[in-house]
């Protein structure tokens, strides 16, 4: 079972699709949870899930933007993928008849 | 501004290299300031040392090297201060000048190339913990000794005017700590230097070749059996009421737990030896 911000991490770099790497990532977590997100956690996550087999990282280009220095580029895996609706329909599942989801 | 740029540059050295360049863009990117960069860089720096200490190799040379061979080596640093500041009073013996050059010189070298090997086992074992193993067996090796005799009461330091020890105050036993510290002694930098060099070369190479790792075992091992030979000749006419005739088994154990960390080499750089990896996960690879 994920943990909830694997899950967010999860989910921000699937929707990013082939734009996803660490900068962009945060920005859409930063972006969905309206909360500061560490670049320790990213990263001590992302190591995370790619011993886990649930993400690949590989380093991608440079632009001047970043002071020339490489992205560290990821993508969901399958196994990735699977995880993520697992943990999205348990966290349905547990969320029925309660009040707040009623909204 | 630049220069907390240049500051935090300097921090990201404490990752490894390629992850350290993607941080360093991140931060760029995310367009924060000094201020919150330094923040976010610091927490990641102190997830990773503590990610460091899951794994059993820093742990193996903190006990196993800075420790256990720092004690040994603390002995062999304070022995060859005593051996070569003695000879500003007269010592009456039956050794001949060449024997006392000879034995010097034998725990000289010895203490260089043990001082080479831990240095460097240290450095592969730790990797990016080396900081603080390196800090931990630069402590053992330079005050360890000095604080056991000490407080077994086998040397009393006393102020000739006061009376005091400098135990007596917390001023008198920083300035003790500092000067037993500071490597102000020819056996102490003869400890310092190689230390510090062979962990430098230790956390780059990691391993050694087959033929260097052969030729630093087979170096260690002739200065462990010279040594434990020449004390075997050279403590009795000293001592003889503390050393009579040790045999030389007892005689090879101080000097087997400084020289352990050859062995530990050469078993890392046969085809079959376990070789350290670098412990962080991150790795430039291919695009798939």
């Amino acid at each position: 079972m994920l943990g909830e911000f694997e899950y967010l991490l999860l989910s921000a770099a699937a929707r990013l699709g082939e734009g996803a790497y660490g900068a962009a990532i945060r920005r859409e977590i930063e972006g969905a949870t309206k909360r500061r997100c560490s670049i320790g956690a990213l990263y001590t996550t992302l190591d995370r899930l790619e011993a886990k087999g649930l993400v690949r990282t590989w380093m991608g280009d440079s632009t001047p933007q970043r002071g020339g220095r490489p992205k560290r580029m990821v993508r969901v895996t399958g196994e990735g993928v699977r995880e993520a609706k697992a943990f999205y329909r348990a966290v349905n599942r547990a969320s029925r008849g309660v009040s707040w989801a009623a909204d | 501004m630049r220069l907390g740029w240049w500051l935090l540059s300097v921090l990201a050295r404490a990752l490894e290299p390629a992850e350290r360049d993607v941080v360093l863009g991140d931060l760029a990117e995310s367009g924060e300031g000094v201020g919150a960069a330094t923040r976010n860089l610091l927490g990641l720096i102190v997830r990773r040392q503590v990610g460091l200490w899951l794994f059993w190799r820093p742990w193996l040379a903190l006990f196993g090297v800075s420790c256990l061979a720092g004690l040994s080596l603390s002995r062999i640093v304070f022995r060859l201060n005593v051996d070569l500041y003695k000879y500003a009073a007269h010592y009456a013996t039956t050794l001949t000048a060449r024997q006392e050059v000879a034995f010097l010189l034998c725990l000289a070298s010895a203490l260089t190339v043990w001082s080479w090997t831990c240095g460097f086992v240290l450095g592969s074992l730790s990797g990016r913990a080396v900081w603080l193993t390196w800090s931990v067996f630069y402590f053992v090796v330079l005050d360890s000794a000095l604080a056991r005799y000490v407080l077994a009461g086998n040397i009393i330091l006393r102020d000739p005017r006061t009376h005091e020890t400098p135990l007596d105050s917390l001023q008198g036993a920083l300035r003790l700590l500092m000067a037993t510290t500071l490597p102000l002694s020819i056996a102490a930098l003869l400890f310092l230097l190689p230390a510090l060099l062979g962990a430098f070369v230790g956390v780059r190479r990691r391993v050694l070749t087959v033929h260097h790792a052969y030729l630093i075992a087979a170096v260690n091992s002739a200065l462990t059996i010279l040594t434990t030979w020449s004390t075997g000749w050279y403590d009795p006419a000293h001592l003889p009421a503390r050393w009579p005739g040790v045999p030389w088994s007892t005689r090879l154990l101080p000097f087997l737990l400084a020289s352990w960390p050859a062995a530990y080499l050469l078993a890392c750089s046969l085809p079959t030896g376990s070789r350290p990896k670098d412990q962080t996960p991150l790795q430039p690879t291919p695009e798939p």
